[in-house]
């Protein structure tokens, strides 16, 4: 009667790995520049799609979030890639939170074409993302109409995934509605804002807007172990405060 | 004194057959169209019947492929083999179209000696798409005449000239016909015949010419080679038999093109970071049938340019650019002439490092955005590039910026700090906005809503440009806070003092 160490072996022998549980490798990360959510996320994972979901007409701190991200990422040298939906990013706003715009590519989709801004926008993910490259790869549909986003098919989004799951590049999409379900690694709800002013409200012109504080909720990651219901909150503070 | 000469047998046939198979049977024709006449051919021509001299439709008969002598591709072979020689010594002289002499004289241990520097002659211009023949003597006239006379390599020691020359015949001289006709009728076939004449009865009856020849046979002509100057320009150009209407079969050409314009760069250690190409459109305006006026097609141009962040010497990614381009801004008729000119930049070398942060390439992130504005446009109404890399210009203009297909690396590099970013609306949003006594912001609606304002912040006046009429700009500023259903929305209004209308720039986000 053979032993179970001998059955392990001989088993093992003629295919390795059998009974051994796959250790995953631990995932890399870039910081996002907000502690209060690299504490919570540990990170937008690298190889992987993430989505930020949020309400296209409210202050959610959805590109406040990708902003730092940018600058994180441009500042240890990388290039990046924001591709523009809506065209509605501004470099001045980036460059004041210290994005460095020459590793940054835009992409400016144009509603005066003849495909749609979302198909215009993922053409030129597809893009670059076959070109390599680039730490980030931003999809900005976050001024688009959750009804548009619903409309992009599952395979699309699995397609992404599993396209950059073989590079360093990390697939950051905004948008109202988390479409990408369970092919994005990290899901991250932004939601309602909290302003606080300064000054008289009497006033208008002794009254300035001081900070604002964004609620946060991580709907879904593969990085950590899943934390329910995890409500936190960043403050970002405007230029002149 | 050691002297190269690099000879193409059947040039302007080679000319035409660059990068293409030199074993098919290729005439060239030219003259009136009323009188074609075969100019040159190739071995395999000769072989099929064709001769020098025949008609076009003779040479038709001899199931040849016949194509029109074309100027520009020996022009431009002339200048490839200059290029090639070039590699080997600076000094060096372009005897005639298709024969080049180089001085070898003090190369020997960087090239190598006889043989290992004729074999290095002969295999980069057979890169470059020419069958050689070369000679190396001690002089260049000897060393032309073992060019022309023996195939592949040959080297002829000095003192052994004349003993090595002997065998050749002597239209390898190409003496003028009447002189040729006075030594065939002196039965001088050789240059050994020649060679062995009395100089003083040689030149009393053909004069100093005779007495060159002789000399040359002898192989005993010392003389300095007459330098040749490098063009400084790459250009390469085709005429087109039949003109191409699609841009595919247009795409083989160009791909030829740039090959042998890259093959030009590479030998002079350069590489270009800008392409101008011509295209010869064949127009044909409105014939008008009842007025009987002559048929006529008048040539026009399309001219594109594209530019490189980076100096490349791959034809590969030029011709995707160049693709791309003809895509996106295609030729309004038929292609009857190519010109592409490259400009030459010194190659940029930089070591990369194992622990380089990640980068695109920048020749493959060229063809990126190429292929990305094929899909998004090239530019907005304002004229700024839809794809490229964003620098805020120094002006208090609102979203004032230039998109540049080249990021500017900045001087100075600073930490990311955590502010709040504002999200735009580009244009921006037509508002109405209802204003308290104090004139502040109350009320707001703007793309189908209507909301109170809770908090304002204003106004901060901007303004500038007064000087100028068109582009003057002047403002008042309110960031204000409003519910939108219900949840809050903090936005940037503004008011143009200029028309009084209300707008909605953009939203803290």
């Amino acid at each position: 009667m053979p032993s179970i160490a001998i059955i392990r072996s001989q088993v093992e022998a003629r295919i390795p790995g059998a009974l051994s549980v796959y250790q995953r490798p631990e995932q890399e990360v870039f910081s996002t520049g907000i502690p209060a959510l690299d504490t919570q996320i540990g990170g937008i994972p690298k190889s992987a799609l993430t989505q930020i979901c949020a309400a296209p007409a409210i202050s959610s701190g959805k590109t406040t979030l990708l902003t730092s991200l940018l600058a994180q990422v441009t500042q240890a040298e990388q290039h990046c890639a924001v591709v523009d939906a809506s065209d509605s990013f501004s470099p001045a706003s980036a460059a004041a939170m210290n994005v460095c715009l020459s590793r940054l590519l835009w992409v400016r989709c144009s509603s005066s074409s003849r495909l749609k801004p979302v198909e215009q926008a993922f053409k030129a993910a597809d893009v670059l993302v076959q070109n390599g490259g680039f730490g980030i790869i931003a999809i900005d549909l976050g001024n688009i109409e959750e009804t548009q986003i619903r409309k992009i098919p599952l395979t699309t989004w699995f397609r992404f995934a599993r396209v950059v799951e073989k590079t360093p590049t990390a697939l950051v999409v905004l948008m109202a509605y988390p479409a990408a379900q369970s092919c994005a690694a990290l899901t991250l709800h932004v939601g309602q804002s909290n302003p606080h002013w300064t000054g008289t409200a009497k006033s208008s012109h002794t009254q300035i807007l001081s900070d604002v504080q964004f609620d946060f909720e991580i709907g879904r990651t593969r990085t950590r172990k899943p934390v329910q219901n995890a409500n936190a909150r960043f403050t970002a503070r405007p230029r002149w405060a | 004194m050691l002297f190269g000469c690099i000879y193409v047998p059947d040039f302007p046939v080679q000319a035409a057959l660059r990068l293409e198979s030199k074993a098919q049977p290729v005439a060239l024709f030219d003259g009136p169209d009323s009188l074609l006449k075969i100019v040159a051919s190739n071995k395999p021509a000769r072989r099929a019947g064709v001769s020098i001299g025949m008609t076009k439709l003779q040479a038709e008969a001899c199931g040849v492929s016949l194509r029109k002598r074309v100027q520009e591709h020996e022009d431009s072979a002339q200048i490839a083999l200059l290029d090639c020689a070039y590699t080997f010594s600076p000094r060096l002289e372009s005897t005639v179209p298709g024969t080049l002499v180089t001085n070898l004289t003090g190369t020997e241990r960087l090239l190598g000696m006889g043989e290992t520097v004729g074999l290095k002659m002969a295999a980069l211009c057979r890169s470059t798409g020419f069958e050689v023949n070369i000679g190396i003597a001690a002089n260049p006239d000897t060393a032309i005449c073992a060019a022309r006379g023996f195939a592949g390599i040959t080297i002829i020691a000095p003192g052994e000239e004349g003993k090595r020359l002997g065998s050749l015949p002597i239209r390898v001289l190409e003496p003028a016909s009447e002189i040729m006709d006075v030594l065939d009728a002196w039965g001088i076939r050789t240059f050994k015949h020649l060679a062995v004449l009395p100089s003083v009865a040689l030149t009393e009856r053909l004069g100093q010419y005779g007495l060159h020849l002789q000399r040359l046979a002898q192989g005993a002509i010392e003389r300095e080679l007459v330098p040749a100057e490098l063009p400084t320009a790459f250009q390469e150009r085709t005429e087109l038999e039949e003109t191409v209407e699609l841009l595919e079969p247009l795409a083989f050409i160009l791909n030829r093109l740039l090959e042998q314009l890259m093959d030009r760069l590479v030998d002079r250690s350069l590489a270009t970071d800008h392409i101008e190409l011509v295209l010869s459109l064949e127009v044909h305006p409105d014939h008008d049938v009842k007025a009987a006026t002559p048929a006529a097609s008048t040539t026009a141009l399309h001219e594109r340019t594209i530019k490189l962040p980076v100096p490349t010497q791959d034809a590969k990614v030029l011709l995707r650019l160049l693709q791309l381009d003809l895509a996106a801004h295609p030729p309004a008729a038929p292609v009857k002439a190519i010109t592409i000119t490259a400009i030459p930049a010194r190659l940029r070398l930089t070591q990369t490092g194992l622990f380089q942060p990640l980068s695109p390439e920048p020749a493959l992130l060229e063809i990126t955005m190429a292929r990305i504005r094929a899909v998004v446009g090239e530019q907005d109404t304002a004229g700024r590039s839809r794809v490229g890399f964003p620098t805020v210009l120094d002006s208090h203009r609102p979203d004032c910026f230039h998109v540049a297909a080249q990021g500017i690396q900045p001087k100075t590099t600073s930490q990311p700090s955590s502010c709040l970013a504002l999200r735009l609306f580009r244009p921006a949003l037509p508002a109405r906005v209802e204003l308290s006594a104090e004139q502040a912001p109350v009320w707001m609606a703007f793309q189908r809503r209507k909301a109170r304002v809770v908090d304002a912040s204003g106004p901060w006046r901007g303004g500038g440009s007064w000087w100028d009429a068109t582009g003057d700009w002047l403002r008042d500023e309110w960031d204000v806070h409003i519910n939108v259903d219900g949840a809050p929305g903090l936005y940037r209004i503004f008011r143009d003092l200029r028309t009084g209308q209300w707008f909605v720039e953009g939203m803290y986000d």
